[in-house]
């Protein structure tokens, strides 16, 4: 398999300078690390997730995590085995969380879903789930904790073990996805 | 690739210049003053080993000899709580097998040099020196975890294991100076119990200190 961040290697000199002027105090040098991180950073998170949903959200939250860590990077070392690391752990976390909470329904013949009347007016709640179980899981679970069980982004936070805003924006693409597939079906 | 508006934000709300961190090596230095006093304290206390004389060059040189590889270990423990500066398995290995056969080693040489067996109440001395070698090691074990804690450490368990194993060094090389004992029997179970129980204590300590960051 080919290192993801081969490509990368060449531009490293590039890299430490843009963390060096990051940790100095340039808040616009993290714009280009992000550039030149995120889709190596991505690839190989989602290698292990094999989902693209989650793969983003963990993109993300390594990010944060570099952002938070930036103190430790040492300017004499290069940086991508620094971001590796930390995006390693950010995936090992994650793991380590979801293996220790109880897993939300994969099937969502489960879930009771309150259909509010003007949607029940567009379509049946058997196309609102078909529709909802081509969501991805984690945006599905996102979606169904906020706009089902009513549930805080705070609260969909504390307990996936993500970031407030992951949270929102699993909870939004799912919903603008759900949108689409109903669409389809010639919904709103 | 754009970086998404929500985290942008999120990273410019608390974002403020940093200095990068000292070197593990000078971050180490900065646990010195408490190793110091883990290695002096029971001999200034108590007194120094009374076959302190039969031993000569061995008494100090190989309590010496420990707290340098003490320090070294406290030193790979920072290094570890660094990104992408952590240690192989083989590594990991080396620090953790090195230092105990050092430690085993020195043990055997004082038996030879000195033997001296514990008589009588050989489990109150047995407690009293694990106890003690322990007890001495938490505040080199503390400081050495709080260093790594305000670095990034991604495996917190290994780098307090670290961390633990040499500060439990230097308090047991600065308890050797006073514990005349050198039977291999009370050595390896009491004063190796001590590093251990200091190896533990450092386990705890960083992944506390890790999820509690």
């Amino acid at each position: 398999m080919a290192d993801p961040f081969d490509s990368l290697t060449a531009g490293d000199a590039r890299l430490r300078q843009l963390m060096r002027e990051y940790q100095s105090g340039r808040f616009e040098a993290f714009d280009d690390l992000y550039a030149a991180l995120a889709p190596p950073l991505r690839r190989y998170l989602l290698s292990h997730v094999r989902d693209a949903a989650k793969a983003d959200d963990l993109d993300q939250e390594t990010f944060l995590q570099l952002h938070r860590a930036r103190h430790t990077y040492d300017p004499a070392y290069p940086v991508t085995p620094w971001a590796m690391a930390i995006a390693r752990h950010v995936r090992l976390m994650d793991h380590r969380a979801l293996s220790r909470r109880p897993r939300a329904t994969d099937d969502v013949n489960d879930v009771e879903l309150p259909v509010r009347g003007e949607a029940a007016s567009f379509v049946e709640r058997s196309e609102v789930r078909r529709a909802l179980s081509q969501v991805p899981a984690t945006r599905r679970n996102a979606v169904i904790q906020h706009h089902v069980l009513g549930l805080s982004f705070r609260e969909i936070a504390e307990r996936t073990g993500i970031a407030e805003t992951a949270a929102k924006l699993r909870s939004s693409r799912g919903m603008a996805q759900l949108r689409t597939l109903l669409k389809g079906h010639g919904a709103k | 690739m754009n970086m998404p508006l929500g985290l942008r934000d999120r990273l410019a709300a608390d974002y403020a210049p940093v200095r990068p961190l000292a070197s593990p090596f000078t971050r180490a230095m900065w646990c010195v003053p408490f190793a110091l006093l883990a290695l002096v304290a029971a001999p200034l206390f108590y007194d120094v080993r009374r076959d302190a004389a039969a031993l000569g060059w061995l008494a100090w040189t190989a309590s010496l000899a420990q707290a340098t590889a003490g320090f070294l270990v406290i030193a790979a423990a920072l290094r570890e709580s660094v990104p992408g500066r952590s240690w192989s398995g083989l590594s990991i290995a080396a620090w953790l097998a090195a230092p105990a056969a050092m430690a085993i080693a020195l043990t055997l040489a004082s038996w030879q040099a000195s033997p001296i067996a514990v008589r009588n109440g050989w489990w109150f001395v047995f407690a009293v020196c694990l106890a003690s070698s322990a007890a001495t090691a938490l505040p080199v074990v503390t400081m050495t975890a709080v260093l790594a804690a305000r670095a990034y450490p991604t495996r917190p368990a290994l780098t307090g294991a670290l961390a633990g194993l040499g500060a439990g060094l230097i308090a047991d090389a600065g308890w050797r100076m006073f514990c005349h004992f050198s039977e291999p029997a009370h050595v390896l179970s009491a004063h190796m119990g001590g590093i251990a129980v200091s190896v533990i204590a450092g386990m705890l300590l960083s992944t506390r200190l890790k999820t509690s960051g």
